[in-house]
């Protein structure tokens, strides 16, 4: 009834594991942008800015990815009827609204990072919030979020298999589906781990290539903490 | 379409008792990881190469892979070795294995930010190197480790959401079924999603609380 696991095997699972980077660079990207601006408005003068990004950022990191994942999977058809994303979409849609609020957290505490004298000097020279936004204190900022940003990508990587709930052919769903194949969970998940440590590890030396490049270290105990178990 | 939260009520009972399933998992294996962890740590800055070298691969190993994979291996590839095992002991020995390596790495980055200098002074004092932990290391360590530890927890609590894809019977699980039988999947997910919220917004509160009466000799302190 089964076959052996064997070479032919690894095909699928070298197409799951290039959807999982596709995935998580998609989402990754429109996490950042999403992560940025909500960080911005965590930190602005405005209130209503400061309120409205602080619940969304509160209630998705309150929220287990996989409820995320569910709501935005069978919501978003219930929701508006008529729109029925694709599988790769709603992933995208679910793990970008996740990333954004990592994201935000790892952005305000960059920002909050960058050294009190300088905001103050930005406004000793007149600059207004934006200016000294763009001019001063986010291109200090930016240094400090690359470090603890690679972690969250690596936890990214690690999350996104839960999309396999949505039946997405991803790394961990094609492992569900060459273990069916072949009746070897063991090899077939071995290889399926393997996989994702070398994406993971491989982002993580990029990380550790960019820390001795800049000599920028943050102490990962006085940010945010990388997202995922 | 019109929201309507009528048809939960006699399912109520399903949910907390989800809940509580989630929260006896997570506290077990918050409470064997980070006492797993502690070796892991130990084991990895001790003296003997060989196992240190173990130690870090371990912790390497499982934090770079996702937790739903090794939860696979766990509950589908032993099986296959002829070792069969409940949900509830897959995910709690999956969550366990898991959350050691992640303290493991807290205890490291926890005694690491304690000052060199620290340590130094004590041994000038001519103290042996477990009094140096002991009376000079420890304690600022530990303020360290806490806030690290406790969001190590809420994060344990949320990824305990993964054992549902196990048919562990959890509160992701609790939610899943009421929706199937009942149809009303956005108005469970909502209860579902703020009983979470809720559960790890308090944690977070305890553990703000805790910290500041915990630690409150430390109060302006930099260590």
């Amino acid at each position: 009834m089964f076959r052996d696991f064997g070479w032919q095997d690894l095909v699928p699972l070298a197409e799951g594991a290039w959807l999982t980077i596709q995935l998580c660079a998609v989402s990754g990207i429109l996490g950042v942008i999403f992560g940025l601006v909500l960080g911005i408005a965590r930190t602005s003068p405005s209130r209503i800015a400061r309120w409205i990004s602080t619940i969304y950022i509160s209630c998705v990191r309150g929220i287990p990815v996989l409820v995320i994942i569910f709501f935005v999977f069978f919501g978003i058809p219930l929701l508006f009827p008529g729109l029925e994303p694709d599988k790769f979409s709603s992933a995208v849609i679910a793990l970008t609204c996740f990333a954004a609020a990592y994201v935000a957290e790892i952005v305000r505490g960059s920002i909050e990072a960058v050294a009190k004298g300088q905001s103050e000097a930005a406004d000793a020279l007149g600059l207004n919030y934006w200016r000294k936004l763009r001019y001063v204190i986010l291109p200090q900022a930016v240094k400090i979020m690359v470090p603890p940003g690679i972690g969250f990508l690596i936890g990214l990587v690690k999350d996104s298999s839960l999309v396999t709930v949505t039946g997405l052919l991803e790394l961990t769903h094609a492992g569900n589906v060459v273990t069916n194949l072949t009746g070897d969970p063991i090899k077939t998940f071995l290889v399926v781990a393997a996989m994702y440590f070398v994406i993971c590890y491989g982002i993580s030396l990029l990380g550790r290539l960019y820390e001795k490049r800049t000599g920028v270290h943050v102490d990962p105990l006085k940010l945010p903490e990388p997202a995922g178990v | 379409m019109a929201l309507y939260f009528g048809d939960l009520l006699p399912y109520s009972s399903l949910l907390l008792e989800g809940l509580w399933t989630a929260l006896y998992i997570t506290l077990v294996a918050m409470l064997a990881g980070s006492a797993l962890g502690v070796l892991l740590y130990l084991g990895k800055v001790g003296a003997r190469k060989p196992l240190s070298i173990l130690c870090t691969c371990y912790i390497e190993a499982i934090r770079n892979t996702p937790l739903l994979v090794q939860l696979y291996l766990i509950y589908f590839g032993l099986p296959a070795l002829g070792i069969n095992l409940e949900p509830v002991l897959a995910a709690l020995i999956g969550l366990t294995l898991n959350n050691a390596a992640y303290t493991a790495e807290i205890y490291r980055a926890g005694f690491e930010s304690v000052p060199h200098g620290l340590r130094e002074a004590g041994k000038a004092l001519g103290m042996k190197p477990a009094q140096i932990v002991q009376y000079i290391v420890l304690l600022p360590a530990t303020r360290n480790v806490f806030p690290a530890l406790t969001n190590q927890l809420i994060l344990l609590f949320l990824a305990s959401s993964i054992g549902s894809i196990i048919s562990l019977p959890e509160l992701t699980n609790a939610i899943m079924s009421v929706s199937n039988t009942t149809y009303r999947t956005i108005e469970v997910l909502a209860v579902g999603g703020l009983l979470y919220l809720g559960v790890s917004a308090l944690m977070s509160l305890a553990s703000k609380r805790a910290e500041t009466t915990l630690f409150r000799w430390a109060v302006g302190t930099h260590v």
